[in-house]
C-alpha cells in the first residue's frame, strides 16, 4: 500500500521529467455522474484530481458531464471517439457503461472512482475508498457531541459507495456506545437488514432539506446526509434552525471548505479523497506504471480521513479529541474492525 | 371498472346508467371488503403494543401529550368499519355513497397500515404532515400553470423548465437584490417562457409537445452551464435568501394544524390563495367562461367574437408567471441556492396532479397533496425499519397517487381542443 502522502510529489516529478515536452499532449478525460461538476462534492472532488494533473503534470484535462443516466454510455463513447490518454468515469453507476467501452476498447485505458471489478479488467484501474474508516470516526465524535442522544443519517441511492459511509457512522457511534456506557441512537439506516432512509435521487437539493427535517423532527441533531449535492438542502435548514439545533456531518469532500455559505453548520465532514486517487491515476497513465486492477484509498495511506473541525473546535471536549485519536491508531492499526 | 359508452335511443340511456352505477358499487364493495381483511389479517394480527404518534416537536414552545394509539384494537376497528362500509355498497341505497366510501375506505386502510408500521415505535405526526403541506407545493403551482394553460387549449409540458427557470431566477436575483427581487424575476421570467410557448404554438403553430420540450431542454441546458460555468466560480451569486415562514396569529398556535397550515412561508399560502384565485377566475367569471370556451370549442368561441389567439396568450403567459412563482420556490422557499436539474422532474408531477385533479385548480391541488402525503409517509416508514424494501416504499407517492385516482377521482375529460392548434379563417 503506498501512502497519497508522501508519494504523490515524486511521482509527479518524476513523471514531468520523463514526459518533457510531450506532457501537454496528455489528456485525461473525465465522464461525471449526474449531479453536476460543481456539486461542492463527489464530481467536483473527482474533477479536482484532473486540475491538480493539470497544475503538477501539465496534462490537458477535459470532462463531460452526465445529465442523466441515460447520458453515461454515449458520453464515454464520444470521448472514446476523441484522443484521450485516459478516461476517468465518476461513479458506482458507470460501472457497466465503463466495462461495455473498456471492452470495446481494449488499448484505452479507462479508470473509475467507486468501482472496482472483479475479476480485474486489464484496461481499467478502479478506485475505492474504505470510506466506513472515516465514516466510523465520524459517527464516534457525533455519538460524543449529541445533546439529543439522536444521530440521522440518509443516502442518495441504496448502493455500497454510498451505504458504506453509514455503516461507518452507525457503527462508529455504536462503538462509542460500547466504550462510554451512552444509548445514543442512529436513525435512516440499517446495517443488518441493508435498508434506510434515501431520496433516491442525487438532484432534489429540497428533498435534502425535507430529509433532515424528517430527521430532526425525529430527535436527530446531528445529520449526516450522503447524497452528494442534495446534502446542501439540509445545510439551509441547518443554517436557518442555528448549529445549537441541527449540525452536519459533510461527505466526500471537507464541506466548510466547499460549501462556504454554510460553512457555519458543518460539524465535520468525512472526506474521501477522490482528487488525490485521480492524480495517481493519471501520474501512473503518463508515467506507464498504469494496469487494471484496484486503488484502495484507507485512513492509513490518507486517501479518506475526516476533516478537522474548524469553528466546532470548542463543541469538541479534549477529552472526546484524545479518545477519537486512539480509536483512530486502532483503527489504523488494525485492531478496532470498523466492518462489524 | 370504466363504464360503458352511452349510446343507443334516449330511453335506454337512464336504465343504462343504473346498472353501470350498481356494477361500480359492487366493484367498490369489494374492494372495501378486501381491505377489511388485510386490515384484519395482517394489520390487526400482526400488531402488538402501541402505536405512538408524537403531536409536539421535540422543541416546540408547547407540548401536546402524544397520541397513543393501541395498534391491535384499532386495526380490529378499521377492519369493522370497513366492513360495514364495503357490506352498505351492495344494499339498496348504498349507491349515493360510492365513491365518498372508496375515499374513505382508502384513507382509513391507510391510517390501519401506519398504525401497523408504527406499533411498538412511534414518529412525529405533525412533523409528517407539515412535511407534506411543503411537498405538495410545487406540484400544486406546477399543477395550477397546466390547468390554466390547458382550460384554454394548449398542451403545457414546458411547465418543468418554467419551474426550472424560475429556481434559477430566483436564486441569481434573489442573491443579488434580496428575496422579493428574485421572486418578482422569477415570476417575470416564468411569464417569458410562457409568452414563448403561446408565441410558438398559437402563432407559429408549432406541435405543442415539441415546444414544450425543446423550452424544457433548453432551459435545462442553459442553467446547468451557468452553474457549472459561472456559480462554482463566483458562490456570491447563488447565495439567495430563503423567505422565512409566517407565523399566523392565534392559528400558528393550534395543535398539528398550525404548524401544517399557519407556520409555513410565502409560498405555501401563495399557492393556496393562487389555487382559489384560479378557481374563482375560471368558474365564477365571464373571462373564465370565456377562457374555458376556447379550450373546448375556439371555433365556436371565435364566432362570438372571442379572441382565441389573444386568450391563449395571456393564460399562457399567466400560467407560465404561475410556474415561475413554483420555481422559486425551491431556491428562495427552501434552499437558497441553484443546483443543476434540482427540479427533477416534479413539473412532471404538477403535470400528471392536473390530470388528476381532473383540470380543475383545486383537484390538482387535492391530487398535489396526495403525492406529498405519500412522499413524507415514505420517509417516516423507512425510519420505522419496517419490512418493506426502501425501494417500494420511494415508489409510495406515484402508486397511491394512481391507486387513488383511478379508485376515487373516475374517469376524467380533459378540454376537447387540448393540444390542437387554433387556425383563424
Amino acid at each position: 500500500m503506498f501512502s497519497f502522502r508522501k508519494t504523490l510529489a515524486p511521482t509527479f516529478l518524476a513523471a514531468a521529467l520523463i514526459a518533457g515536452s510531450d506532457a501537454s499532449a496528455f489528456t485525461a478525460c473525465q465522464v461525471t455522474d449526474t449531479g453536476g461538476i460543481d456539486d461542492n462534492s463527489f464530481n467536483q472532488t473527482a474533477w479536482q484530481g484532473v486540475l491538480d494533473a493539470q497544475e503538477s503534470l501539465g496534462v490537458e484535462g477535459r470532462f463531460l458531464e452526465s445529465q442523466a443516466e441515460t447520458d453515461y454510455v454515449a458520453n464515454i463513447n464520444s470521448l472514446v471517439n476523441g484522443d484521450c490518454d485516459i478516461i476517468i468515469t465518476v461513479g458506482f453507476l458507470l460501472g457497466d457503461a465503463t466495462k461495455e467501452a473498456a471492452a470495446a476498447n481494449p488499448d484505452q485505458a479507462f479508470s473509475i472512482v467507486d468501482y472496482a471489478y472483479d475479476p480485474v479488467i486489464p484496461n481499467i484501474l478502479g478506485q475505492v475508498y474504505a470510506t466506513d474508516e472515516a465514516a466510523f470516526l465520524a459517527g464516534y465524535v457525533a455519538a460524543g457531541v449529541t445533546k439529543t442522544g439522536v444521530l440521522g443519517t440518509f443516502g442518495g441511492i441504496n448502493i455500497p459507495p454510498v451505504t458504506i459511509f453509514m455503516d461507518g457512522f452507525y457503527r462508529g457511534a455504536m462503538y462509542y456506545n460500547a466504550q462510554n456506557g451512552t444509548e445514543v441512537t442512529v436513525l435512516g439506516w440499517n446495517p443488518e437488514t441493508r435498508e434506510g432512509l434515501f431520496t433516491n435521487n442525487f438532484n432534489s437539493l429540497d428533498d435534502g432539506r425535507a430529509f433532515a427535517q424528517n430527521l430532526y423532527d425525529e430527535g436527530a441533531d446531528i445529520v449526516m446526509p450522503v447524497a452528494g449535492p442534495v446534502g446542501l438542502g439540509s445545510a439551509s435548514l441547518a443554517n436557518e434552525l442555528g448549529a445549537d439545533k441541527l449540525m452536519l456531518v459533510g461527505v466526500d469532500a471537507d464541506l466548510y471548505l466547499t460549501d462556504p455559505n454554510n460553512s457555519h453548520v458543518y460539524l465535520t465532514s468525512v472526506t474521501k479523497r477522490m482528487d488525490a486517487t485521480v492524480s495517481e491515476v493519471i501520474a501512473r497513465a503518463m508515467n506507464g506504471s498504469f494496469e487494471g486492477g484496484v486503488l484502495v484509498g484507507t485512513l492509513d495511506n490518507g486517501g479518506v480521513d475526516l476533516a478537522p473541525f474548524h469553528d466546532m473546535a470548542e463543541r469538541v471536549p479534549a477529552e472526546l479529541s484524545t479518545k477519537l485519536a486512539a480509536v483512530r491508531a486502532g483503527i489504523i492499526d488494525g485492531s478496532i474492525n470498523v466492518g462489524e | 371498472m370504466t363504464s360503458t359508452p352511452i349510446s343507443g335511443p334516449v330511453a335506454q340511456k337512464g336504465k343504462k346508467l343504473d346498472t353501470t352505477k350498481v356494477r361500480q358499487a359492487h366493484v367498490t364493495g369489494w374492494i372495501l371488503l378486501g381491505l377489511a381483511v388485510l386490515a384484519a389479517v395482517v394489520f390487526g394480527a400482526g400488531s402488538e403494543g402501541t402505536a405512538t404518534f408524537r403531536l409536539s416537536r421535540p422543541n416546540d414552545p408547547w407540548a401536546l401529550p402524544d397520541l397513543l394509539i393501541p395498534a391491535a384494537a384499532f386495526n380490529y376497528l378499521v377492519a369493522a368499519v370497513l366492513a360495514f362500509l364495503g357490506v352498505r355498497q351492495f344494499l339498496r341505497g348504498g349507491l349515493r355513497w360510492t365513491s365518498l366510501s372508496l375515499g374513505l375506505g382508502m384513507a382509513l386502510a391507510v391510517a390501519a397500515f401506519l398504525v401497523w408500521a408504527t406499533a411498538g415505535k412511534g414518529f412525529s405526526l405533525t412533523g409528517m404532515l407539515q412535511a407534506t403541506v411543503v411537498a405538495a407545493v410545487p406540484i400544486t403551482l406546477g399543477g395550477l400553470a397546466g390547468v390554466l394553460s390547458e382550460r384554454v387549449g394548449v398542451v403545457n409540458i414546458a411547465i418543468e423548465g418554467m419551474l426550472l427557470a424560475g429556481a434559477f431566477t430566483g436564486a441569481l436575483l434573489g442573491s443579488l437584490v434580496g428575496g422579493i427581487g428574485g421572486l418578482v424575476a422569477a415570476v417575470v421570467i416564468g411569464g417569458m417562457f410562457g409568452f414563448i410557448l403561446a408565441a410558438l404554438v398559437v402563432t407559429y403553430r408549432v406541435d405543442q409537445i415539441i415546444a414544450g420540450v425543446v423550452i424544457n431542454l433548453f432551459v435545462l441546458g442553459v442553467t446547468s452551464y451557468v452553474s457549472s460555468q459561472v456559480y462554482s466560480e463566483h458562490r456570491f451569486l447563488n447565495n439567495a435568501p430563503i423567505f422565512s415562514p409566517i407565523r399566523i396569529p392565534v392559528l400558528a398556535d393550534l395543535p398539528v394544524l398550525g404548524p401544517m397550515l399557519f407556520q409555513q412561508n410565502l409560498f405555501v399560502y401563495g399557492a393556496i390563495v393562487m389555487v382559489a384565485v384560479a378557481t374563482y377566475y375560471l368558474f365564477h367569471t365571464r373571462m373564465g367562461l370565456r377562457a374555458r370556451s376556447v379550450g373546448e370549442h375556439p371555433r365556436a368561441a371565435d364566432t362570438l367574437g372571442i379572441n382565441v389567439y389573444r386568450t391563449r396568450y395571456i393564460n399562457v403567459t399567466v400560467a407560465g408567471m404561475v410556474a415561475g412563482f413554483g420555481g422559486a420556490w425551491f431556491t428562495l422557499g427552501s434552499v437558497g441556492r441553484f443546483d443543476e436539474n434540482m427540479t427533477n422532474g416534479l413539473g412532471y408531477i404538477g403535470l400528471a396532479a392536473m390530470i388528476f385533479g381532473r383540470w380543475h385548480p383545486v383537484g390538482a391541488l387535492m391530487a398535489a397533496l396526495i403525492f406529498g402525503f405519500a412522499n413524507s409517509l415514505q420517509q417516516k416508514l423507512a425510519l420505522l425499519n419496517t419490512p418493506i424494501p426502501s425501494e417500494f416504499l420511494a415508489m409510495a407517492p406515484y402508486i397511491a397517487t394512481i391507486v387513488l385516482v383511478a379508485g376515487v377521482v373516475g374517469r376524467a375529460r380533459a378540454p376537447a381542443a387540448d393540444g390542437e392548434a387554433y387556425v383563424k379563417e
